[in-house]
């Protein structure tokens, strides 16, 4: 054995240049995956020993009771939305036996103002905390100056203070939901030792300013240090003992902590994961059609082996080792360079306006033993079917003069694929017109419809289009067009990398777009107010309450009402819940009520935002972190008021602020005079600039801004998709080479009957262009089909229809021919300058 | 018992080794003296009538420890019955014995172990692994078993050969004439039962053809080596023990110590 494995190694060797273009493709494919796990475990990683090292002196900690799981949705923030304490539970703690120490926590809406513009962006959340005296529970440790201790002294997190070049002393503004406040900062400091909690902008205050800036009666958690030598399970139970509380052990408190600080970027790994499986399947392709060429030009040689006694093992184990051995090296190369371009993945998906947790990489075995089995393994099992076939060879069949792969496409083959095919047309059908999910698994196997229908579609492209390319480009053009059907297999599996490629370039263009489209439907139809004022973060209301009074005090304001937002349980789970003036909102917002009457709302009543007007009459509860609402269903709405988060239930403003206590607004709708001129915008505009968390727009531009978090994707996506391209150009590099080689001696005959260098490359060129351009119009039409169904079926309320961007999609077409032909630059350049003879004396 | 008379032509031969009476052929204890055997062999290509007969109901013998040559013009189905005698492509009637095991009975394994314990190959052109050097390339089939060649048989088929200082060199490095001696060697080291020769100076100028042949004889001579060897050159056909004329799928003639002027007297009345 150890023979074979010489023997593979030096033909490997022997071949460096084709196995120079596989490897490399590995060598990404790998490299991709290894920097997601290794991104995904460094933010996790780093986030929780930062929480880890923050609490470490928290024995235990005391909650309100748990009143629902966090919602459902990928991007939803998990957190758990928790009855609010007893005021007087902190006393009530520290009295307990073996109590130490009970330091009270309360958190907030608090967003740092620096000269009239918030600080930070991203989607960090704006926190504010109070400043714990006792240093052993206090998860913050001050780096510089003073802690706070009179209301109007803050210390804020070193990441603030550097995004906003501010230092202790300096003055600056904090924005919560009580208002604006004047502040000084007193000091800086690091959250354990990182420069700032995971996913979170702290301001932290002194106990005295708690109740007035946060809003809050009581605090959120309660933080207990055990004495030393106390029995903590004993402790434990009789700190359980206090009511409406719960108890929660110090290393359970740092487990959820740590969870809830990273899952809302498990979503996004799992975007990077996507990205990454079809990176490698791109490359398993790519290696798949290199072993299949290598194979059949070394057919006779498996003959000869097989001849002389080698067993099918033995042959097929020749060609394994060599993939195992090209797998391996590639894949060392890609686990270095995935490790190495953590920071690259980093900065893509930053592109995003996506929040990320910094810190050094961390390379957890378990990462690496992925992504090398994954590298290696595909490899091996990519070479592995060509292997088999040649094995399989009758030696005598190989030994034979002609080698060459049979040009008639296999019947069975194209009807099986035809067969798929219809199947999974039938499928998308079915799933589209009874909206089930479980139909599109059937048309999820229009993939291997497609690889198996391939060579035929192939060979009817080049019957087609030869005419035409013969008519485009003389001569050049039919042997062009004859060369693809020549060997329809090959060319047929050269076309897949890159219709792979090409369709979930397409996929992902058209969720894009119908996400973006179903985010700014609801405003495009909706909206009728002039102007918007909105908040700085969809998620969170930053606007002062007072805002909207002094609106409407202007002159040439119509009318302005505000929307505003808090968290509620229904049915178990947490949505957002919006407060609204139900006669003031439908003059400037149209709900699209289609049953019942918003006006009810004034009564107690709910409005539901759905298409099922039957739900009227029914009784919602919700339960908010104060109080819970038990209110009849007075009106059905189709319309919410846009954006993400936006509400799925209506109730009267004042309803709302009497159960969650006084909110800073969402939105607030402006409606201008008839006649208005632009006066009349730029004085709302001042007042609107001098109250921080506020931003204008018109109508216009609020409806072309609703959904730009989703452009913000898009770059994110554009920059993966480079990633996946550059792949999958690869693969058309290397097989063209490789086709080239394999027809030396046909290139030869054409050079010796006097073809030139450039008729050469020109034939090259189109035959690739022809390819790419058949297997990019392939892949963006069944990704069109299949992603229609996709979203249609499983888009939901977030995205209510699909929209294909078609000039998108059309540039995609363009750049996919231009790249192939861009790949295929090389070969055709190296097979020109090969001398004639050679060429047609090569032995094949 | 075959029918046909071509197939008993041989019978004339009384004091041939070439036994070809089917009779006698099928007896198992009886084929002690034939390194390789063909009993109502058949082979054709295609099933229904436009079906070509490449083999039509061969009986013969190869002996023992003798260089027999097989001759006949293009397409009479040598090549083809030689392939199916060493066990590399199937009969579609008849039995291929290779000493007395009937290859018609082996599996794809078993046919493959016998090749690589009990056959050598030389063929006419691709004899060589380009990757492995002419030592490596002569152990192959000892290699692929795992074992190694004894010395003494490794240096004295080297040394025969006179291929010692060429050892350490790729097949790409090698005159055709070396290439070929390094594919005798291989075919040789391992003592066979039988080497099969499939054209193996086809492709080669004479003198290094004659070098070939002359091998070849010495391994019969010296070491007792069965040897069939395909051509259609009279002038290797001479150096053989016996040479069979195939025409049309079938045994036309056997002749003893053949020299060129009798071979080419057969083949001119062949119709070349």
């Amino acid at each position: 054995m150890s023979q074979m494995m010489r023997n593979a190694v030096r033909s490997v060797l022997a071949s460096r240049g084709r196995f120079v273009l596989t490897g490399a493709a590995i060598m990404l494919s790998v490299a991709f995956l290894v920097a997601t796990l290794v991104l995904a475990d460094s933010m996790r990683g780093r986030a929780a020993s930062d929480i880890a090292e923050a609490f470490a002196g928290t024995d235990a900690v005391m909650q309100g009771a748990s009143l629902g799981e966090p919602g459902g949705g990928p991007g939803d923030p998990a957190r758990s939305v928790r009855q609010s304490l007893d005021p007087d539970i902190t006393e009530r703690v520290a009295s307990v036996d073996d109590v130490d120490g009970a330091a009270s926590q309360w958190a907030g809406f608090a967003k740092l103002v620096v000269d009239g513009s918030s600080v930070g962006n991203g989607t960090a959340s704006d926190v504010g905390r109070n400043w714990i005296a006792d240093t052993a529970l206090n998860p913050f440790r001050l780096t510089s100056g003073q802690p706070p201790t009179e209301v109007g002294e803050v210390v804020i997190d070193r990441s603030l203070a550097d995004d906003a070049g501010v230092a202790p002393g300096d003055v600056v503004q904090v924005l919560t939901a009580t208002g604006m406040h004047d502040a000084t900062i007193t000091g800086i400091a690091t959250f354990a030792s990182a420069d700032a909690a995971p996913l979170q902008r702290t301001v932290l205050l002194p106990d005295a300013a708690v109740s007035a800036w946060l809003d809050t009666a009581a605090p959120t958690e309660v933080l207990v240090e055990l004495a030393e030598d106390a029995d903590r399970t004993e402790v434990l139970g009789r700190l359980s003992a206090l009511s409406d509380a719960e108890v929660v052990d110090g290393p359970d408190y740092i487990r959820t902590m740590q969870d809830a600080a990273t899952s809302p970027l498990q979503f996004l790994n799992a975007f990077l994961l996507a990205f990454a499986v079809v990176a490698v399947l791109i490359g398993a392709t790519i290696i798949f059609n290199t072993f299949t060429l290598t194979v059949a030009r070394r057919r006779r040689e498996s003959g000869l082996l097989r001849a002389i006694g080698a067993e099918r093992r033995q042959v097929l184990g020749g060609v394994v080792i060599e993939a195992a051995f090209i797998g391996t090296i590639a894949t060392l190369a890609g686990l270095v360079c995935g490790v190495a371009g953590v920071d690259a993945l980093r900065w893509v998906v930053g592109l995003t306006g996506i929040s990320l947790l910094t810190g050094p990489p961390i390379v957890s075995p378990t990462s690496i033993a992925i992504a090398a089995t994954v590298g290696i393994g595909a490899t091996i099992l990519s070479a592995w079917i060509p292997a088999r076939r040649a094995a399989a060879t009758p030696p005598i069949e190989a030994l034979r003069e002609s080698a060459a792969e049979p040009r008639v496409v296999s019947r069975a083959r194209t009807v099986s694929g035809l067969v798929l095919a219809g199947a999974a047309i039938a499928g998308g059908a079915m799933a589209v017109v009874g909206s089930n999910p479980v139909w599109l698994m059937l048309a999820a196997v229009i993939f291997p419809a497609l690889v198996l229908c391939g060579p035929a579609i192939v060979t009817a492209t080049a019957r087609w289009s030869s005419p035409a390319a013969r008519r485009a480009a003389g001569v050049a053009g039919s042997i062009a067009a004859g060369n693809l059907a020549a060997s329809p297999r090959r060319s047929a599996s050269t076309a897949l990398a890159f219709m792979l490629g090409t369709a979930m370039v397409t996929m992902f263009a058209i969720f894009a777009s119908s996400l973006t489209s179903g985010v700014g439907t609801d405003v495009r139809e909706g909206l009728q107010a002039d102007l918007v004022v909105t908040s700085a973060t969809p998620d969170f209301s930053t606007i002062d309450p007072t805002l909207a009074d002094r609106i409407a005090e202007r002159p040439d304001v119509d009318a302005v009402t505000a929307l505003s937002k808090a968290e509620g349980i229904v049915e178990g789970k947490a949505e957002a819940i919006g407060g609204i003036d139900p006669t003031a909102l439908p003059t400037m917002y149209d709900l699209d009520p289609i049953a019942g009457d918003l006006a009810d709302l004034s009564s107690g009543g709910v409005a539901v935002v759905s298409d099922d007007p039957a739900l009227l009459g029914g009784t919602l509860e919700i339960e908010f972190e104060r109080s819970t609402i038990e209110a009849p269903i007075v009106a059905v709405v189709a319309r919410s008021t846009g954006g993400f988060e936006a509400p799925l239930y209506f109730v009267d403003r004042a309803t709302l602020d009497a159960s969650v206590g006084r909110l800073l607004d969402a939105q607030v709708f402006v409606d201008l005079a008839d006649g208005a001129g632009t006066d009349a915008e730029e004085d709302v505009s001042a007042l609107v600039r001098d109250a921080p968390g506020s931003f204008l727009a018109t109508r216009e531009e609020h409806v072309a801004s609703s959904g730009s978090e989703i452009a913000a994707f898009g770059n994110f996506i554009d920059g993966m998709l480079i990633l996946a391209s550059l792949i999958a150009l690869l693969g058309v590099a290397n097989t063209t080479a490789l086709a080239i080689n394999e027809r030396s001696g046909e290139i030869g005959l054409l050079r010796a009957v006097g073809a030139t260098r450039r008729e050469l490359r020109r034939i090259v060129r189109l035959e690739v262009a022809l390819l790419s351009f058949v297997a990019a119009s392939i892949g963006i039409a069944v990704a069109v089909g299949f992603g229609w169904a996709l979203i249609h079926v499983t888009g939901g309320e977030e995205i209510p229809s699909v929209v294909v961007p078609w000039s998108r999609l059309a540039v995609t077409l363009v750049v996919a021919v231009a790249a192939g032909v861009v790949a295929a630059a090389w070969p055709a350049f190296r097979v020109s300058r090969v001398p004639v003879l050679e060429l047609a004396g090569r032995d094949r | 018992m075959s029918p046909n008379p071509d197939s008993t032509i041989v019978d004339r031969q009384s004091e041939s080794a070439l036994s070809a009476d089917a009779g006698d052929a099928g007896d198992a204890g009886d084929a002690g003296d034939a390194a390789a055997m063909l009993v109502g062999a058949g082979k054709r290509y295609g099933s229904d009538e436009s079906a070509v007969v490449a083999l039509d109901d061969v009986t013969i013998a190869f002996p023992a420890g003798k260089f027999t040559a097989v001759m006949g013009p293009s397409g009479s189905g040598k090549s083809t019955m030689m392939h199916c005698a060493a066990g590399l492509d199937r009969l579609t009637s008849g039995r291929a014995l290779i000493g007395d095991t009937d290859l018609s009975t082996l599996g794809d394994r078993e046919l493959t172990m016998l090749r690589r314990e009990r056959i050598g190959f030389v063929f006419q052109t691709f004899n060589l692994v380009a990757t492995l050097t002419a030592e490596e390339n002569i152990c192959l089939p000892l290699t692929l078993s795992g074992r190694r060649p004894s010395d003494a048989v490794h240096d004295q088929v080297v040394s025969m050969l006179r291929l010692g200082d060429r050892l350490h060199h790729r097949p790409a490095e090698l005159s055709g004439g070396q290439q070929q001696r390094v594919a005798v060697a291989r075919a040789l080291v391992a003592r066979p039962q039988v080497v099969f020769a499939d054209e193996p100076t086809g492709n080669l100028d004479t003198r290094s053809g004659q070098e070939i042949l002359g091998f070849l004889r010495s391994a019969v001579d010296m070491h007792h080596q069965s040897i069939v060897m395909v051509t259609h050159d009279p002038g290797a056909a001479v150096w053989a023990d016996h040479v069979v004329f195939v025409v049309d799928g079938r045994v036309h003639d056997v002749m003893d110590r053949p020299s060129a002027d009798s071979v080419l007297d057969v083949m001119r009345g062949l119709g070349r």
